[in-house]
């Protein structure tokens, strides 16, 4: 085991807490960094913040897992701190939901292209984990300038509405607030709800507000009349509960989840929880200063897992992936970690272990560190390039449920093997030292300025060493920017940055939404690659 | 949201901060980590470690919920705050009394000028040989009846309007 | 072992308790020792209250109101010969000390338990019992009557000198009653006293007498056999009072000089004895800081607070007053009556002590009573029963004995922090402050005790983490807070208010 009073320890744990650090105020910033104005005009309509709402409307002394909180921090300009939508899972009334909730201080609520993404990906969770979904109204409606990035293609605007009926016909209930205006497309939003409250006074909904109307018909109206709360709940029916106050809707919506039922979950391994034996505070000693130095996953399984107990499989062969059973909050998971480059041994292994979770309905939890599989003359001839193809055939067509962590690195197909975006891990959090491209900004340099060079020979060019510089400086600059965690969250390629101390947490409420959802049929036995 | 109660004329929030393995509360933003002990009403509450003997009831009074608390001989009269009441009392605009359906007003309860209670009966109004009580909606003072017995109205008509009382 | 056999001709076959609460369910358990089936009374809304419940049978007696009903003489005289009860027991109130309903009762053929009805009418006109008393050498407090002539008795009340107790000739309970400093008063309190003599009692008759400084509250326990012979259970201090009325009772007296005692004891005697007092009464004096004491009144029936004399003489005084009754005659010479330790009596009230003793109402939703050695709970209380502004805001007493004073006190404190009525106000803490004063346990005690204190009887600022356990307590008592408690699982539980 670590040394926690060496050198290397203390240079590793500053490192990472100054990352932690930044990463916090990052956070804060898009939490709470808000125009004096926009929080003034809140305050003169009587309205409470996104995030006080939230507050109120989950059961006092439970977590709250938020996710995607710095999605859009590199994108317009930074205009749209956390892609002005709070989206996150939650205990109402006893029962998990996802909330999702617009955010008015953000250009009014206006839906971004990510704001889009991220509430697609809000319903894709809610569909893959069956869990209700409470939405907390109050958009302006989608930011017209860049209408064509968020309206018109396969998951842009209407997969929101597509997403919202699907959920209505699996039977996971949803839940609409309006505490603002629901405005065209966003109307459909209660609508499509199965339940709704709204606020007198501020509340609205409808599909043209009156501006609108106006310029269409020459109709006057009132936004009372064209979509307030009496409308709506005395005449139209659009809406269910007229509340009185943001505070009485919550109070209603509250009422209303807990006349749910609670649909069994399915039933997993489970035993009392414990904290790890090992301090969690430690993992930021352990975690290296730089992303090329090598360190040992079983360390941080050990700060991770209940009782810090992890049974090893194969404890001898393909050592470079870890494999094996713990405890997380309780539920027993497989975890499938990196020690290393994936040789064929491991990948092997890995298959053979995830089919074995899979077999013993265990959900998956991976642990990425990871630059890719093995490459050269030797490993190609063993077939590297199929048995890897083994591990990610056996990954994304296991049943049971499965988390990623980004620990570090993911780089090239070692991504694909450890269930990364594309392989539709439940939940997929990322560090704030990861790192994520095709290759690393190095490789990705090399590469390129051997395919220049290549082209000036070819050209029967002298091989002009200014422009090779220029291009290998290109190239690491926009890799710098885009393998780092906080461009891949920007773009929501993950479910959001945390604190690794916070592993344990978000794996607990990840692994216990993921049980509401059932398993599918089992397909193959174990194959023994 | 926190459970408001009220001793001694003050009003005091409590909060549940964890529930397991033990029960952790937050009164006024004090933490306190609590064991309950109690069956019908007489147990013990062992507090931040300390345990002591105690004893309650609950009194329900209409909306009033007040709750007797017994430690160490002393009796604590504690009132237990409805969070729907506390949110809907005082809502400034349900400000109408509407006809549920067309009919006759039988009788005006309260006038004009009158301080009325939510759930207060204002008017009796008789539809379809069914009598119905209209109760003001929310606590205030009536601005003005508009329908006097025997008047007849439509559906939706509105009968009585109120304004908040003073010091809301 | 066989129990020892009950008599084989009981005293009385059946008696008719005509009372409620505490004192009915008191009588009813004597009757039963004693082996005499007893017949409680009440009115519908108290079908099913305890006192009912608990006596042999219970007949339903019509009213208005159920104190109506309770003082229907001729109705429950004929219930009590329907039933076949022997005698009628009156407890205290109600129809105790009517002398009419006395007469109807012996005029049915009933034995009343009590004095005849010519003593309880003598007594009960305070005027014709002060001439009675001060007649026998029972010293009276100077006093002046009110007659046609308003101003004859200004001037004869200013001749007594100041201050002055102007009182109603009869009733009691404070009513009428006013303390006059100087002449300038005098005739306008007079006016206000007849007025609300007339009111309350319908009598507007009213007297002017000495009044006692830091008076205490001093009365004598008697028994008479009815034919001149009369003993002494010796003395009860009532001096801890509140709007008149007695909360506080001990035996014997707090530190009382034992000339002053055997004085006071002796002309109660004196006053029975010249009655021909039959049964059991109570002499009241006012006691000054002088040592001079003055008659007061003349109780003709048991006392709220005659378990303090029980517990000092060892006695069942209902036991005594049946057998005085059955003419069986006193039950020993005074020679021959012992007393020993301390007892105090607390009347548990449904008030609210701490604003101005306004009687409360409310239901009873938890009862734990306290027990022990030496220790009396008289009461007719159960849980869920709801207390009413129909009767007496007395709920219960409780009642404790030491060996000494200081005993008695520590325990009875004791007592009072283990009793728990919850549901409706009462004065239980209150009680338990006033006996914890220092001028309490030091015996400085008068009948203004409660005013004179009140900055001290107070209730004490709360100390801040009771109060926070007072108010997590009562949170845990909401449903809608348990229920938000049991509704989380894990791990959410566990996990608690994380953020991430």
């Amino acid at each position: 085991m670590i040394s926690t009073s060496g050198a290397d320890f203390r240079r590793n744990e500053a490192h990472n807490r100054t990352l932690v650090a930044a990463f916090r105020e990052k956070q804060e910033a898009a939490r709470s960094g808000r125009p004096k104005r926009d929080l003034d005009r809140l305050a003169a309509q009587g309205k409470m913040t996104p995030r006080q709402r939230i507050e109120k409307l989950i059961d006092p002394g439970t977590p709250f897992l938020e996710l995607s909180s710095l999605a859009a921090n590199m994108a317009y300009d930074g205009e749209a701190p956390g892609a002005g939508s709070i989206v996150g899972i939650g205990v109402v009334s006893g029962r998990e939901a996802i909330i999702r909730a617009d955010d008015p201080t953000v250009k009014g609520g206006a839906w971004y292209p990510l704001t889009i993404k991220k509430i697609v990906r809000a319903l894709d969770i809610a569909i893959e984990n069956r869990l209700p979904l409470v939405h907390l109204c109050d958009s302006a409606g989608g930011f017209l300038p860049l209408q064509s990035e968020l309206f018109p293609d396969r998951f842009m605007a209407g997969r929101i509405f597509r997403n919202q009926s699907i959920l209505s016909k699996i039977g996971v209930k949803q839940l609409s607030l309006v505490f603002g205006h629901c405005t065209a497309g966003g109307a459909y939003i209660p609508a499509l709800s199965d339940y709704s409250v709204i606020v007198r006074g501020t509340g609205a909904v409808f599909l043209g507000g009156p501006p609108l109307v106006k310029a269409a018909t020459g109709e006057e109206s009132s936004v009372e009349e064209l979509g307030g709360a009496d409308m709506h709940t005395s005449v139209s029916g659009t809406c269910d509960y007229p509340a009185a106050t943001e505070d009485e809707a919550i109070l209603i919506g509250r009422e209303i989840v807990a006349q749910w039922d609670r649909p069994a979950k399915w039933p997993i391994q489970r035993e009392t929880a414990e904290p790890p034996a090992y301090d969690p505070q430690e993992l930021y000693g352990i975690l290296p200063d730089d992303i090329k130095k090598q360190f040992d996953m079983r360390e941080i399984i050990a700060r991770i897992v209940d009782g810090s107990r992890f049974h090893e499989y194969q404890p001898n062969y393909g050592s470079t992936l870890v494999c094996g059973f713990a405890n997380i909050w309780g539920f027993k998971v497989g975890i499938v970690a990196n020690n290393g480059v994936l040789f064929n041994d491991s990948s092997l292994k890995g298959g053979h272990f995830i089919e074995l979770c899979d077999q013993n309905n265990t959900p998956l939890v991976f642990l990425q560190n990871i630059t890719g599989y093995m490459i050269g003359r030797d490993y190609e001839r063993r077939g590297i390039t199929k048995d890897g193809a083994k591990m990610i055939m056996a990954q994304s067509c296991a049943r049971v449920p499965k988390f990623t962590v980004m620990c570090n690195g993911s780089f090239g197909a070692g991504n694909y093997g450890m269930c990364g975006r594309a392989f539709d891990a439940r939940l997929l959090f990322a560090w704030p030292n990861h790192q994520i491209g095709v290759m690393g900004g190095d490789q990705a340099a090399n590469t390129l300025v051997e395919v220049k060079a290549n082209q000036m020979r070819r050209a029967g060019e002298a091989v002009d060493p200014a422009t090779l510089a220029r291009v290998r400086a290109e190239t690491l600059a926009a890799y710098q920017e885009q393998t780092s965690a906080y461009y891949s969250t920007s773009e929501l390629w993950d479910d959001g940055i945390i604190d690794p101390l916070d592993t344990r947490n978000a794996l607990g409420i990840a692994i216990s939404v993921s049980l509401n959802a059932p398993l599918g049929d089992k397909g193959y036995g174990v194959f023994r690659f | 949201m926190p459970l408001h109660l009220t001793l001694d004329g003050e009003t005091h929030a409590i909060e549940i901060v964890r529930r397991k393995p033990r029960l952790v509360l937050e009164v006024d933003g004090r933490r306190y980590e609590v064991v309950e002990d109690v069956d019908q009403g007489v147990g013990s509450l062992v507090v931040d470690g300390a345990r002591v003997a105690v004893a309650r009831a609950v009194v329900e009074e209409g909306p009033r919920e007040t709750c007797f608390v017994r430690i160490e001989g002393r009796t604590h009269e504690i009132g237990l705050i409805d969070p729907r009441e506390e949110t809907a009392g005082r809502d400034s605009s349900r400000d109408e009394i509407h006809a549920p359906m067309p009919g006759a007003v039988v009788t005006v309860h309260r006038r004009a000028g009158e301080a009325v209670a939510r759930g207060e009966t204002v008017v009796t109004i008789e539809s379809m040989k069914l009598q119905t009580a209209l109760a003001a909606p929310r606590d205030g003072v009536l601005a003005e009846v508009l329908k006097s017995a025997g008047d007849t109205f439509d559906k939706d008509a509105v009968l009585a309007r109120l304004v908040p009382a003073d010091g809301d | 072992m066989t129990p020892p056999a009950a008599p084989a001709q009981p005293l009385f076959c059946k008696v008719l308790i005509a009372n409620r609460g505490e004192i009915a369910v008191r009588i009813a358990r004597t009757l039963r020792a004693m082996g005499i089936a007893s017949a409680a009374i009440h009115h519908r809304a108290e079908r099913d209250a305890r006192h009912a419940r608990v006596a042999d049978e219970a007949h339903e007696i019509a009213g208005d109101t159920p104190v109506a009903a309770h003082l229907d003489a001729d109705q429950i005289v004929a219930i009590a010969r329907a039933c076949g009860a022997n005698a009628i027991h009156p407890g205290y109130g109600f129809l105790s000390e009517n002398a009419a309903f006395a007469r109807k009762v012996v005029a049915a053929g009933l034995v009343f338990i009590g004095p005849d009805a010519a003593t309880i009418e003598l007594m009960g006109d305070k005027i014709s019992a002060r001439d009675f008393a001060a007649a026998h050498g029972v010293p009276v407090a100077p006093s002046v009557r009110a007659g046609e002539d308003i101003d004859a008795f200004v001037a004869a009340a200013e001749a007594t000198g100041f201050p002055l107790l102007i009182k109603a000739a009869v009733g009691g309970g404070g009513k009428g009653m006013s303390i006059v400093r100087d002449a300038g008063e005098l005739r306008e309190r007079a006016r206000i006293a007849t007025s609300e003599a007339q009111r309350y009692f319908g009598d507007g008759r009213i007297y002017a007498e000495t009044y006692v400084e830091r008076p205490r509250h001093i009365e004598v326990q008697v028994l008479g056999d009815g034919s001149g012979g009369a003993i002494h259970l010796f003395e009860r201090e009532c001096s801890i009072q509140r709007r008149f009325q007695k909360i506080i009772e001990e035996a014997p007296a707090a530190p009382l000089a034992e000339p002053t005692r055997a004085a006071i004891c002796d002309a109660a005697v004196r006053l029975a004895a010249a009655a021909r007092y039959g049964n059991a009464g109570t002499v009241e004096f006012i006691l000054g800081a002088d040592g001079r004491f003055f008659f007061l009144e003349m109780n003709t029936r048991l006392q709220v607070e005659h378990p303090v004399t029980e517990m000092i003489c060892g006695i069942d005084l209902v036991r005594v007053q049946i057998e005085i009754a059955a003419g069986r005659g006193l039950p020993f010479a005074q020679g021959a009556a012992r007393a020993s330790g301390h007892a105090i009596e607390c009347r548990i009230c449904a008030e609210d002590a701490d604003n101005n003793f306004l009687p409360a109402t409310g239901p009873i939703r938890l009862l734990r009573v306290p027990a022990g050695p030496h220790l009396r709970f008289e009461n007719a209380l159960d849980e869920g029963q709801r207390v009413t502004a129909d009767f007496d805001p007395m709920l219960a007493k409780l009642v404790a004995w030491g060996e000494t004073r200081a005993a008695a006190i520590a325990r009875m404190i004791a007592a009072l922090r283990e009793l728990t009525i919850l549901g409706v106000r009462t004065n239980v803490d209150y009680l338990a402050r006033v006996l914890a004063t220092e001028a309490f346990r030091a015996g400085a005690i008068h009948t203004g005790f409660i005013a004179e204190h009140a900055a001290a009887l107070a209730p004490p600022a709360r100390d801040p983490v009771a109060r926070d356990r007072a108010l997590i307590a009562a949170a845990l008592g909401q449903r809608g807070f348990r229920e938000a408690i049991a509704a989380v699982e894990e791990p959410y539980a566990s996990m608690g208010r994380w953020r991430n």
